[in-house]
């Protein structure tokens, strides 16, 4: 998600008496929150806690607890975690209003950790001291659009001039995960831009991440986790009808990490060559 | 048909009528379609069972009484010559034609109580009781209801898939799990020959037949379709005569791209012909399909479905007329749109319109709880894991969201937990129970190198892998492709297993699935609601 659309939500779900209410789980919660700007990352279980609306997503770490995103719907930049999964948090501690009793995050990314934790399974009921009074789709049926569509009515940019040159394409994953719900639009993309600028040669590199967390744990994904996902993705767009010259590579070995977008190793990347 | 009324007249009436199928009135038809029913149709149909080869014409528009009503069946291109028709003709070796399974009074689909009485009336003689797939397994004593127990009581036919699985170009697929028989109470799974050790290295799962009707929205490529799949990013199917890639929504687990491929795959399978379909024959089967819609017309309690000034998405021609490719789950376009016409009715002047209105009331909440009414959807495969979280608070549309169908609107396989372990229904184990397991048990165990099923781990119980048989992916075992919700009432049971004898039950297997704690006036308005679709 990024910082404009957390700014677009922030503010919107209020609780209604002292801020020091929303902090429920624990007499730690209490305890001063990391200052505005700090980089925080960690694995912990997510929470999930209803409201009148559409529910709300959360996480606790060291005695805070911060806000992760609200149910909305597959075009909302940052989608919540699943229960029965720790979930790994990056994101920058913001300045803003807590919101649903959570510390917001900006440059949030959120991946489910792949082994079950049938400990994550803290569902929090409706509390009316935290109400949602902005509402990007209901929890039923929309009211004819994704939530995060652009408006209809909005005026439309110049149209963009089609791709020439060399082009690359970065393709992120969940942690330890291959080919998911989130790439078949990076897939396609590439489809395109190979056919607009009349590809010749293809390079697929496959990254094997890693992740520094706020307690200084080095977090790297599987072996051969870059492998398997450049053969996966060349796999892909061989059989979906790219039929170049291809190069596949990857970078399996122990890679080291400094905190700092860490959800950008977790990654394929696609070079087009005219 | 307990507890299905709000007001409504006695039961009385329920049994299976079994006289001439009601035919289109000129009056209620008249201009709706191209194709008008002829007259006379009316004296062509002796009987409700279409036997192959049966040669009598399939007029472009008749009902069929079922427990609920009746069944409304519209040939938009006017009445079918079933002379010669593919369809219709016993063209396998077992006798066999694809209405044998696809009977325009069940919706195009089978019901158990069509299976009983063709039982009763041919003392299983018929061909709808052949040995590759209306026995339990091919090497049973033939003509012994035990060996057809699973179709006789469940409506089950068995389905013989390859292990491992085998893609659209012939290539084996590794698949990412093991596979052991825990439980086979049919033998077959364990057989020399059938089993998945056997001869002939296949797995039989048992499979309730789908409507061979309204087939133009459940293949519609109108909504979601690309070259990869939109739930799990692998390469969608194509069709091999455009290339194109489609929708894989049809069949339980997808696996044969289009009408064409699913035909050609049923007559080798379930005909047992000698000579594949020509293409000839293909064309004509696949453009009869496309033209064909069913869906209640008619009901005991609402009355007349269809009405100028009712609910537009209800009967057979709102089917017709729709458009496919459409998403529903939106209060623009509707699942199933109804307008709120049937809320809010005045009392009626006689007793008899009371009753009628306040069914139709009831119709209408049945659609509001489909609609609007919230629960928490947890541990589902393929609607949890798509950027939605787990769980999510939506309500029966998110899934069952296609415009007049409720199936999903493309690549529509899910876990709901119907042939699942701990879900499935399943009978209790003790020393005193009667009833016995009477489906398959398998356990899968997914690659340790590969990461686990999302909400199942690496350790699975299923009756049916379903989609992972065809894809060999652990994330798809028990997945299975949503159905369509038409002509419901005319086709028990429910699920792909059977596993729902009515519709109350489908509704009570959600409830106990997803804690839903509907009420029991919520429970009786959605089995009405779906009861008149």
């Amino acid at each position: 998600m990024s910082g404009g659309r957390i700014a677009g939500l922030r503010g919107l779900v209020r609780h209604k008496r002292s801020p020091l209410l929303c902090l429920l789980l624990s007499p730690a919660l209490a305890a001063a929150a990391p200052p505005a700007g700090e980089r925080i990352s960690f694995v912990s279980c997510p929470i999930v806690r209803d409201t009148r609306s559409v529910p709300c997503w959360l996480s606790e770490y060291q005695g805070d607890l911060y806000y992760l995103t609200i149910q909305s719907d597959v075009s909302a930049a940052v989608q919540p975690p699943l229960l029965g999964h720790q979930v790994l948090v990056e994101g920058v501690v913001s300045a803003a209003a807590p919101i649903c009793g959570g510390i917001v995050l900006d440059a949030l990314k959120l991946t489910a950790m792949p082994e079950l934790d049938r400990n994550c399974n803290t569902e929090l009921p409706a509390d009316e001291r935290y109400t949602i009074d902005f509402n990007p789709r209901p929890p039923g049926p929309s009211g004819g659009r994704l939530a995060f569509a652009p408006d209809p009515s909005a005026p439309r940019g110049a149209p963009q001039a089609p791709p020439s040159g060399p082009q690359t394409v970065d393709i992120f994953f969940d942690f330890d995960r291959g080919v998911s719900f989130r790439h078949p639009a990076d897939l396609s993309q590439i489809m395109r831009l190979a056919r607009q600028i009349g590809a010749t040669q293809m390079k697929i590199t496959g990254l094997r991440g890693a992740h520094r967390l706020s307690d200084g744990t080095l977090l790297r994904e599987s072996p051969a986790t870059g492998q398997r996902r450049a053969e996966e993705v060349a796999g892909l767009l061989e059989g979906a009808g790219l039929d170049l010259p291809t190069v596949v590579e990857w970078t399996d070995g122990d890679q080291e990490a400094d905190g700092i977008d860490d959800w950008r190793s977790r990654r394929v990347t696609v070079e087009l060559t005219p | 048909m307990t507890g299905r009324k709000a007001g409504g007249p006695e039961a009385g009436a329920a049994g299976r009528w079994r006289g001439t199928p009601w035919l289109a009135c000129a009056g209620l038809w008249a201009g709706a379609l191209s194709a008008q029913p002829a007259a006379g149709e009316s004296e062509s149909t002796p009987d409700l069972w279409w036997a192959p080869g049966g040669d009598r014409p399939l007029p472009a528009y008749v009902e069929y009484d079922n427990p609920d009503g009746r069944l409304g069946v519209v040939n938009a291109s006017g009445t079918i010559d079933t002379d010669g028709h593919p369809f219709f003709e016993p063209l396998g070796t077992n006798g066999r034609a694809c209405v044998s399974c696809h009977q325009p009074a069940d919706g195009m689909s089978l019901a158990v109580t069509s299976i009983a009485e063709r039982w009763q009336a041919t003392q299983g003689a018929d061909p709808l009781f052949a040995a590759i797939d209306g026995m339990n397994c091919p090497n049973l004593p033939r003509g012994d209801a035990a060996s057809h127990s699973l179709l006789l009581r469940r409506g089950l036919f068995r389905i013989p898939l390859p292990w491992p699985p085998v893609g659209a170009a012939g290539e084996e697929i590794v698949p990412e799990f093991t596979i052991e028989v825990v439980r086979d109470p049919t033998g077959c799974n364990s057989d020399s020959v059938y089993g998945i050790d056997g001869e002939r290295h296949e797995i039989s799962v048992y499979r309730r037949p789908r409507p061979a009707a309204n087939l133009r929205y459940v293949v519609s490529s109108g909504f979601g379709v690309s070259p990869f799949i939109g739930k799990t990013g692998m390469l969608s199917a194509l069709d091999p005569e455009t290339g194109n890639p489609v929708n894989m929504n049809m069949m339980a687990d997808a696996r044969e791209p289009t009408l064409k491929r699913q035909a050609l795959s049923a007559a080798q399978v379930h005909l047992e012909i000698a000579t594949p379909l020509s293409p000839a024959d293909l064309e004509r089967i696949e453009s009869f399909e496309r033209q064909l819609y069913a869906a209640q017309a008619f009901s005991r309690f609402a009355g007349v479905l269809d009405e100028p000034d009712g609910p537009s998405g209800l009967g057979p021609r709102a089917m017709a007329e729709g458009s496919d490719g459409v998403l529903g789950n939106n209060t623009t376009r509707y699942v199933i749109p109804m307008e709120d016409r049937w809320a809010d009715l005045p009392a009626g002047a006689t007793r008899e319109e009371s009753e009628r209105n306040a069914f139709r009331e009831s119709v209408q909440r049945g659609h509001d709880v489909f609609f609007f009414r919230t629960f928490w959807i947890r541990d589902a495969m393929h609607i949890n894991t798509v950027g939605l979280g787990n769980p999510i608070k939506r309500t029966c549309s998110t899934c069952h969201g296609m415009h007049m169908t409720g199936m999903d609107t493309a690549n529509g396989w899910m876990d709901v937990g119907s042939t699942n372990h701990p879900y499935a229904l399943e009978p209790a184990e003790s020393p005193w129970a009667e009833d016995l397991p009477e489906l398959p048990l398998f356990r899968i165990v997914c690659r340790a190198d590969l990461p686990p099923h999302p909400f199942l781990g690496r350790e699975i119980y299923t009756q049916d892998p379903g989609r992972a048989l065809i894809s060999g992916k652990c994330e798809d075992v028990g997945a299975i492709v949503i159905q369509q919700f038409r002509g419901l009432a005319a086709r028990a049971p429910y699920f792909s297993n059977g596993s729902a004898a009515n519709l109350r039950e489908l509704v009570d297997f959600y409830d106990r699935r997803f804690n839903i704690r509907y009420t029991e006036q919520e429970r009786i308005d959605l089995v009405n609601f779906l009861s008149v679709l």
